[in-house]
């Protein structure tokens, strides 16, 4: 059973290369162009709740009421406070790119100064015994004419001394 | 008033890595066919059958639909279930829903996956939302990967903890014939894994498994008169959260979907002292810290205490608290399988049909857990007796 014109006759080996177009909605889309024209990081607040988010989100998970109103955004960070990470010294590939992940990558869930949720982006450090719980970290922004109005116009966070 | 539910047949398949000779409804039936023979009934006695898996592991959508004649749901009512690592426990629920509701005598619910067949890592990777968070997130080892972090900093558990976890995993899945890892590991050898994701080495993450489990679920006045023992499902708790500061304590107290699943079960209950009241946890252990975080996130045990019970060994199979006998989601993980599979081998281990990996201590109650999605949680409550 195990030779391999066998092997051939059980196996199918297929590759699904489907391609999507997702609509990144009016708060996410508000945020970017502020990212792209301004290199300026939003956070929008819960009417209810008082949180800040940033990310933003049209809808505040828990009071399910709508969080839209630009008038009450205020830029938060860009430094910010790392809570925790991972760092990948495998790669996988990305569902997104179809291309594998470029190791060491290193992960860190930040709170941004000025906001009361978390958010999740590289960091430039990728040496564990460098990263700590709780250090300083400040947002990386590109240059203006590099900007494109999405999540890769923040490089990155480097690690701050204060 | 729901109506009272009882697990009356339990069906697993064997669990493995690869098994190319074996296509995914032939899995599927393997399970059903041994769990109606436990049960001793026959497929027309079901009057409903539903499966839950996660479509893009095996890059088949609408599977339930193909796969009806192997599962045998042609004809009969039912719902597909894909709620990531829940799935499974969402399954027995899913079941519970109907019985308990009083439309059905007889369900039969199935998890199953066939990780030999497609990526996980990237499938998953796909829960995420793209324009924001996809590109950060490395499957569910990622996330697992800061979780396990937060909580070493946090409590004071050490990598070597997680490495008397996998060791402890791997003493029980040796002792149990369809598991899929089962050779047996020293703390050290776990320790000296090549690392993939810091914290996580590879002996610390649960492995790529295929399997299927089906249970069948019946009403109190059925499996009176067709079963000798039915496990009841006493009670059930799904909790979804947000996923932002809370995880973390950041900003309020720290509060997650297992500290909430833990809290509504146990006051519903009664059930002041869970190490005492229930004999045996089978959780979804999907990573190395997860048996000590989560022993805390559930209440079952003080704060920061998890990896102290894991330092004394009693958590092992012979221990005085017993949790995943089995070898966990940490030695088998078919995903859309690992938590049906909990409720499952929770269930064996009241019958005492758990055979070399039966515990112990003698059980009368027995928790369940399901983990997976955006931080949800399933926590089940099996019982001896129906009261
Ligand atoms: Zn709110």
């Amino acid at each position: 059973m195990k030779a391999k014109t066998q092997e051939e006759l059980i196996y199918l080996n297929m590759t699904m290369k489907v391609p999507y177009k997702w609509r990144t909605g009016e708060t996410m889309g508000e945020f970017f162009r502020e990212l792209k024209e301004n290199g300026i990081i939003y956070a929008n607040q819960c009417p209810t709740c008082g949180r800040h988010f940033c990310l933003p989100k049209s809808v505040c998970t828990r009071d399910h009421t709508k969080c839209t109103e630009r008038s009450k955004w205020i830029p938060v960070g860009p430094k910010g406070t790392l809570v925790t990470y991972f760092m990948a010294e495998q790669s996988f590939l990305l569902p997104t790119t179809g291309e594998m992940l470029k190791i060491p990558f290193a992960v860190g869930i930040v709170l941004l100064d000025g906001a009361a949720v978390i958010l999740q982006h590289q960091l430039e450090e990728t040496d564990t015994e460098k990263i700590k719980p709780f250090m300083r970290v400040e947002a990386v922004i590109k240059p203006k004419e590099e900007r494109k109005g999405n999540i890769y116009d923040i490089v990155h966070f480097k690690t701050i001394h204060e | 008033m729901a109506n009272r539910v009882a697990i009356v047949g339990i069906g697993q398949t064997t669990h493995s890595g690869r098994r190319p000779y074996v296509n995914d409804g032939e899995l599927i039936y393997d399970a059903v066919t041994k769990a109606l023979a436990d049960a001793d009934l026959s497929i027309n006695d079901m009057e409903s059958v539903m499966s839950g898996n996660m479509d893009l592991f095996e890059g088949h959508h609408l599977n339930d639909a193909m796969l009806n004649l192997y599962s045998g749901a042609a004809g009969k009512p039912g719902f597909k279930m894909n709620t990531g690592g829940t799935v499974g426990s969402m399954m027995a629920i899913q079941g519970w829903y109907h019985v308990a509701s009083g439309l059905f005598d007889l369900v039969l619910v199935i998890g199953w996956e066939k990780h030999d067949e497609g990526l996980v890592t990237p499938a998953i990777s796909t829960i995420t939302d793209p324009a924001v968070d996809r590109p950060f997130l490395v499957g569910a080892i990622g996330g697992l990967a800061t979780v396990s972090v937060a909580y070493m900093q946090r409590s004071g558990c050490k990598l070597e903890h997680a490495a008397m976890v996998r060791a402890n995993a791997s003493q029980a899945a040796a002792r149990n014939p369809n598991a899929h890892m089962r050779e047996i590991y020293s703390v050290e050898e776990v320790m000296n894994a090549r690392m993939v994701m810091y914290p996580l080495n590879l002996l610390m993450c649960c492995p790529t498994s295929l399997g299927a489990t089906a249970l069948i679920l019946a009403s109190e006045s059925k499996a009176k008169k067709i079963c000798k023992k039915p496990v009841w499902m006493k009670d059930h708790v799904t909790v979804h959260v947000e996923y932002g500061g809370a995880q973390f304590g950041i900003g309020e107290k720290r509060w997650t979907s297992h500290m909430e699943a833990g809290a509504k079960l146990f006051k519903r209950n009664n059930i002041t002292k869970p190490m005492v009241e229930t004999q045996v946890f089978e959780m979804y252990d999907p990573m190395a810290f997860a048996i000590p975080m989560w022993l805390e996130d559930f209440l079952i045990c003080e704060p920061n205490e998890g990896w102290k019970l894991v330092e004394k060994g009693a958590l092992k199979l012979e221990g005085e608290y017993p949790v995943s006998p089995s070898g966990g989601v940490l030695c088998t993980n078919s995903i859309g399988d690992s938590a049906i599979l909990r409720v499952a081998e929770a269930a064996l281990q009241i019958r005492g049909d758990a055979g070399e990996h039966q515990v112990t201590r003698e059980v009368k109650q027995a928790l369940a857990s399901g983990f997976g999605g955006s931080y949800w949680s399933d926590l089940l409550l099996l019982s001896k007796t129906k009261d």
